[in-house]
């Protein structure tokens, strides 16, 4: 989770500071301290904290200043040369070493699921993409049968006698907005399909809404689906990965129309819809009214794995809870009153922590 | 039909239902362009809902339309009585399809982007087929008042005179005089506007026709 590139480093600087200054701490208070308390100990806090934000090699080279810290102040403390305070010492340079270690390794093994994390997400997003093919065509199709007929009936107007200029020139504008339009559907679709780390940007939420749905609508028209999407005027922008978000937001929406399917047709109704209470979360929901979800699979519809579709692979929902949990919102599913479910889920405004 | 009204050519029109309002208003462009006037909509509510002139028309309708799809609404276009023909445009057709468009009666069936001279070629087919169709229909719609000029007892007896049955015969069915069937007989060819038996004949068919398809 990448901060913008200024402020995370001035945040970095700071924090190494304060993390250096606090080892000092640590070796002054070995130093004064008698003998047999081994407060070089507590540098491995030090270390601990230093994981969490520096690279490898920045963590060694702490780890390092730790042990040279706790050398100096055995041989500046008083008694030096008796032998407990030389175990004392070598104890806080192993304690060291070892804390230091198994920090490192630990964090390259949550690295590593944070990276398979999001390899999976981007699975799924091409997956998404997949069942969106025909829709994307359809989308792109539009603008361009468009141009061509502008086209065939800027040619007639050129040939009329006398030529019909004006309506020539209106027919180019046409086609030039239209092949701008295509442009655009292209750039939608390329930034979804892309394979980046999450990067997180102050986005807007309607736009972020309007976009995802432009894609997909065709497809949810296609399936004899009614959908009415509210996003009410005002919204804070939030600070998110706006990709991640509309992937969330398409698989819900998909995830909805195939709940449809056996409703009898015209009667499909999806509704997305965003709340906001000023200074709260803002709310996403999607709602359908279609076959619902049985009680016993509420509970674990959300796991990896753990699908009710016939085709389906289980990871969609289990992505997007990872995804809205790493922007510190939340997901659930609650069932209609009447029929069919809504899922919802949340997205803290103002900073957010990384 | 020799003696039948014609109805006068009006200029013909072209209908169009597609969601998308570039689509919409380049097809438009397209058809006057060629000199043909058209009537935009932007969903099948909108269509139903506006007042269509009394003119040959063909509807070129999109498939994939929100709420209600183009060959839904070609099926409800016939149970409403609405008799257009039809060119589908589509984004994406497939065989089922376009099997389905073509049995309910569409006259072409056309995938986006397409080529514009077979558009205008299957608008051209559906004027052609509204215009002999609605010929058709003014020629029934005359042929009804005529007969329904005819009093009982000419009905009565045109009836029996189109399945070949002699004056005589009639008279015994009917237990009225010869004479009575004789001047009934020439009424119902005077008013129903039949040169010769054979024209009787074919006119009662089309009534038939009328009557069967009417229920």
């Amino acid at each position: 989770m990448r901060e913008p590139e200024s402020f995370g480093k001035a945040a970095m600087a700071i924090r190494l500071v304060a993390l250096l200054g606090l080892a000092l701490v640590i070796a002054i208070a070995d130093t004064l301290t008698d003998l047999e308390i081994a407060v070089g100990v507590f540098q491995i806090a030090v270390v601990l904290m230093a994981v969490r934000f520096l690279p490898v090699v920045g963590v060694v080279a702490v780890a390092l200043v730790c042990m040279a810290l706790t050398v100096i102040s055995y041989e500046l403390t008083t008694s030096r040369g008796s032998e407990a305070a030389l175990i004392n010492c070598i104890i806080s340079l192993a304690a060291i070493a070892m804390a230091t270690y198994l920090a490192l390794r630990m964090a390259v093994a949550i690295r590593s699921v944070h990276e398979t994390r999001s390899q999976l997400a981007q699975i799924a997003r091409v997956n998404l993409l997949g069942e969106l093919t025909a829709s994307i065509a359809h989308e792109l199709n539009q603008p361009l049968s468009a141009i061509v007929m502008s086209g065939n009936a800027s040619l007639r107007w050129m040939a009329a006698e006398p030529a019909n200029l004006t309506k020539a020139r209106q027919a180019v504008e046409r086609m030039i907005s239209d092949a701008n339009r295509a442009g655009d559907i292209i750039v939608r679709v390329r930034a979804l399909a892309k394979r980046s780390s999450a990067h997180k940007e102050w986005i807007s939420v309607a736009d972020t809404v309007e976009e995802i749905v432009s894609l997909a609508h065709s497809e949810i028209d296609d399936q004899g689906v009614t959908l009415t999407v509210d996003v009410p005027e005002g919204l804070p922008p939030l600070l998110a990965d706006r990709v991640q978000v509309q992937q969330v937001l398409l698989n819900l929406m998909l995830n909805a129309v195939d709940a449809m399917k056996k409703v009898e047709p015209g009667g499909a109704q999806l509704e997305v819809s965003v709340d906001w209470n000023a200074g709260g979360e803002v709310k996403f929901s999607v709602r359908d009214n279609g076959a619902g979800v049985s009680p016993e699979n509420v509970e674990r519809i959300f796991d990896a794995f753990y699908t009710t579709k016939e085709e389906g692979m289980g990871i969609g929902l289990a992505i997007s809870r990872s995804i809205i949990e790493a922007h510190g919102g939340r997901i659930w599913m609650t069932a209609n009153p009447s029929i069919g479910c809504t899922f919802q889920f949340t997205l803290p405004t103002g900073k957010m922590d990384t | 039909m020799t003696n039948v009204l014609v109805t006068p050519q009006e200029e013909p029109i072209i209908f169009v239902i597609d969601d998308d309002l570039s689509v919409r208003t380049s097809l438009e462009d397209l058809l006057a362009s060629v000199g043909l006037r058209c009537q935009l909509f932007g969903s099948t509510q909108q269509f139903l809902e506006a007042s269509r002139p009394d003119a040959p028309g063909c509807l070129i309708l999109d498939i994939r339309m929100p709420g209600m799809s183009g060959l839904d609404f070609q099926e409800q276009m016939v149970r409403s009585g609405i008799n257009l023909p039809v060119v589908f445009i589509t984004g994406h057709g497939d065989i089922p399809m376009s099997v389905r468009a073509m049995k309910a009666g569409a006259v072409e069936f056309l995938t986006k982007p397409f080529r514009e001279q077979d558009l205008l070629d299957a608008l051209q087919q559906g004027l052609a087929r509204d215009r002999s169709n609605r010929q058709a229909a003014a020629v029934e719609a005359q042929l009804r008042r005529r007969y329904a000029s005819l009093n009982q007892g000419e009905q009565q007896v045109m009836e029996l005179v189109v399945t070949g049955l002699l004056n005589k015969q009639i008279a015994a069915r009917l237990s009225v005089s010869e004479i009575t069937v004789k001047v009934r007989r020439g009424s119902v060819m005077r008013k129903m506007e039949a040169d010769s038996l054979a024209d009787l004949v074919r006119f009662a068919e089309r009534l038939q026709g009328v009557d069967k398809s009417g229920v």
